[in-house]
């Protein structure tokens, strides 16, 4: 089962690098505090650093990275740990007003939206690319994006064009 | 827009420099039981023939009464295998079962074996892939991984291997976990290093090009040919056919663009969505080049072809010093269902009877 790398050249140290914003902030748009992001940040590299995978695409490491960081966001959610605890408010600063309401109505947005929405938002994903990292279907996660849009629109009172 | 607000805010969030230099630190850390955890794997791969050996040796009384995940952890290591005690726990769904056959728990770290049987159908083989859709709950803040460490033709069973570790270091004895799976992907078709027969000293150096929005994509430089603030790249214009083809995964395009190689491919979409393919270069000697940044773009809205530019660091005049070859992974079958199995995480005392009848019969 051990497959060829397609960067075989790469260090550990330099996809860490490459792919360090793609998971902080993908983890961030999940739980909306830094802290939250720092714990799960760090235990999806320490999961790479431990496992290893090998993967025949970039498109297939960042894959990986994606699920496995939705994944610990989830169980962050789950955890008895995370529901016993209050995040320490360590804000970001934004450069403006806006980004800055932005995040905060993003907070009001239910969990369950704020990955797809970040995926297809941020990332650039198409659905039908969503649906093979997080295993749904595409029609799930067009229904999940329609859903989440019509949140955002309740939420967002700037007339975002969403 | 709001795609842009988004874009915008996002810009501003990322790790600090501490946390990143506190994980890239940790990758040489030595870590005693991730060690002996990661021993074992490597072990297991290289005694695969090992097994193969054994299987064919071992009396049909051993056989049939010894799981092979047994014989398994006793030819990787017989040394850590008799700390293993039997779980038996399973869970069956679509006809195909899930077995957690044993564990050792040793401080904050527990080792577990699983195995997955199709038992009315030929759905498993070995390269079946869990793709992550496995999920481990544990009541405890810690790491954990799952590997496919063997599989046995004739019983169609996988033998997987996870490995948990808590973080705080306490022991973990006598919680309970939950293993579960939801889907996997199996009978893949693998084409490896297929010649693309193209002649590399007339290739273009001035190809038709258009400019796409990227979607997903990767590689070294990645971020320089697509930076965070600049959405569109330029591709080579796709033709319909260069005579290279593997199933559903065709060459498309090739030429030189600003002086980087260009080579493009298409691929039918899957509802399964896991079919791949890439090229690589190699030289005379036969060592390899990958491409610097790959990335998937598609022509029209909501078509069923996806293409992928992958972008090679080789000048026009070392080019033909080169060969281009495909590679190219199909997804047989993908099946869904949900197993899942709960288990105390115990120590057991080791004059267990059925550890000493194992022991023995493997010994």
């Amino acid at each position: 089962m051990e497959q060829e790398s397609f960067c075989a050249n790469d260090s550990l140290e330099s996809v860490i690098n490459a792919y360090s914003n793609m998971v902080y902030r993908l983890a961030f748009s999940h739980t909306r505090d830094r802290c939250s992001a720092n714990d799960i940040y760090q235990e999806v590299f320490l999961r790479y650093i431990r496992k290893r995978p090998q993967f025949e695409t970039e498109k297939h490491r960042k894959a990986w990275l994606i699920r496995v960081t939705v994944n610990c966001c989830r169980k962050m959610w789950t955890s008895s740990w995370k529901k016993k605890i209050v995040p320490l408010d360590e804000s970001i600063i934004f450069e403006t007003k806006e980004e800055t309401n932005l995040h905060y109505e993003l907070q009001k947005l239910p969990v369950k939206y704020r990955t797809v929405i970040h995926l297809f938002y941020y990332e650039d994903l198409k659905v039908e690319e969503i649906g093979e990292i997080l295993h749904k279907k595409p029609s799930t996660v067009r229904a999940q994006l329609t859903r989440a849009r019509s949140k955002l629109k309740e939420i967002l009172k700037e007339g975002y064009d969403v | 827009m709001f795609r842009e607000e988004y874009r915008k805010m996002n810009e501003r969030i990322f790790p600090d420099q501490e946390i990143v230099n506190k994980v890239i630190e940790s990758i040489n850390k030595p870590h005693r039981e991730a060690n002996k955890s990661i021993a074992l794997l490597r072990k297991s791969v290289a005694i695969a023939a090992v097994i193969a050996i054994i299987t064919l040796t071992v009396t049909t009384a051993l056989a049939a009464n010894v799981p092979i995940v047994y014989q398994l952890m006793y030819a990787v290591s017989p040394s850590v295998a008799q700390f293993f005690m039997p779980v038996r726990k399973s869970c069956v769904d679509n006809g195909i079962k899930m077995e957690v056959v044993s564990a050792y728990i040793h401080d904050n770290t527990a080792e577990i074996y699983i195995t997955m049987q199709d038992i009315t159908g030929d759905r498993i083989d070995n390269t079946i892939d869990l793709y992550d859709s496995y999920s481990i709950n544990r009541p405890f803040d810690s790491s954990a991984t799952c590997e496919l460490v063997g599989f046995d033709e004739a019983s169609k069973t996988a033998t997987f291997l996870i490995s948990i570790t808590e973080w705080g270091n306490k022991k973990i004895e006598g919680d309970k976990i939950t293993f579960s799976v939801r889907e996997f992907i199996s009978h893949k078709r693998m084409y490896k290093d297929i010649p693309v027969e193209v002649d590399m000293g007339s290739i273009e150096s001035n190809p038709p090009t258009m400019e796409v929005n990227p979607g997903g994509g990767g590689g070294r430089k990645y971020r320089e040919f697509i930076p965070d603030y600049r959405r569109t790249a330029n591709v080579l214009v796709p033709s319909d056919s260069m005579g290279f083809q593997i199933e559903d995964f065709k060459l498309t395009g090739i030429g030189y663009i600003d002086g980087f190689l260009h080579v493009q491919a298409s691929i039918k979409r899957n509802m399964v969505g896991d079919n791949f393919g890439y090229f690589i270069l190699k030289d005379k000697n036969g060592k390899e080049i990958n491409c610097v940044c790959n990335f998937d773009f598609s022509v029209k809205e909501d078509d069923d072809i996806k293409y992928t530019e992958y972008i090679f660091e080789v000048p026009p005049s070392e080019i033909e010093q080169y060969s281009l070859y495909g590679y190219y992974v199909a997804t047989g079958l993908y099946t869904k269902g949900y197993w899942q199995v709960t288990f105390p995480l115990e120590k057991q005392d080791l004059e267990d009877d059925e550890k000493n009848t194992i022991s023995a019969t493997i010994n």
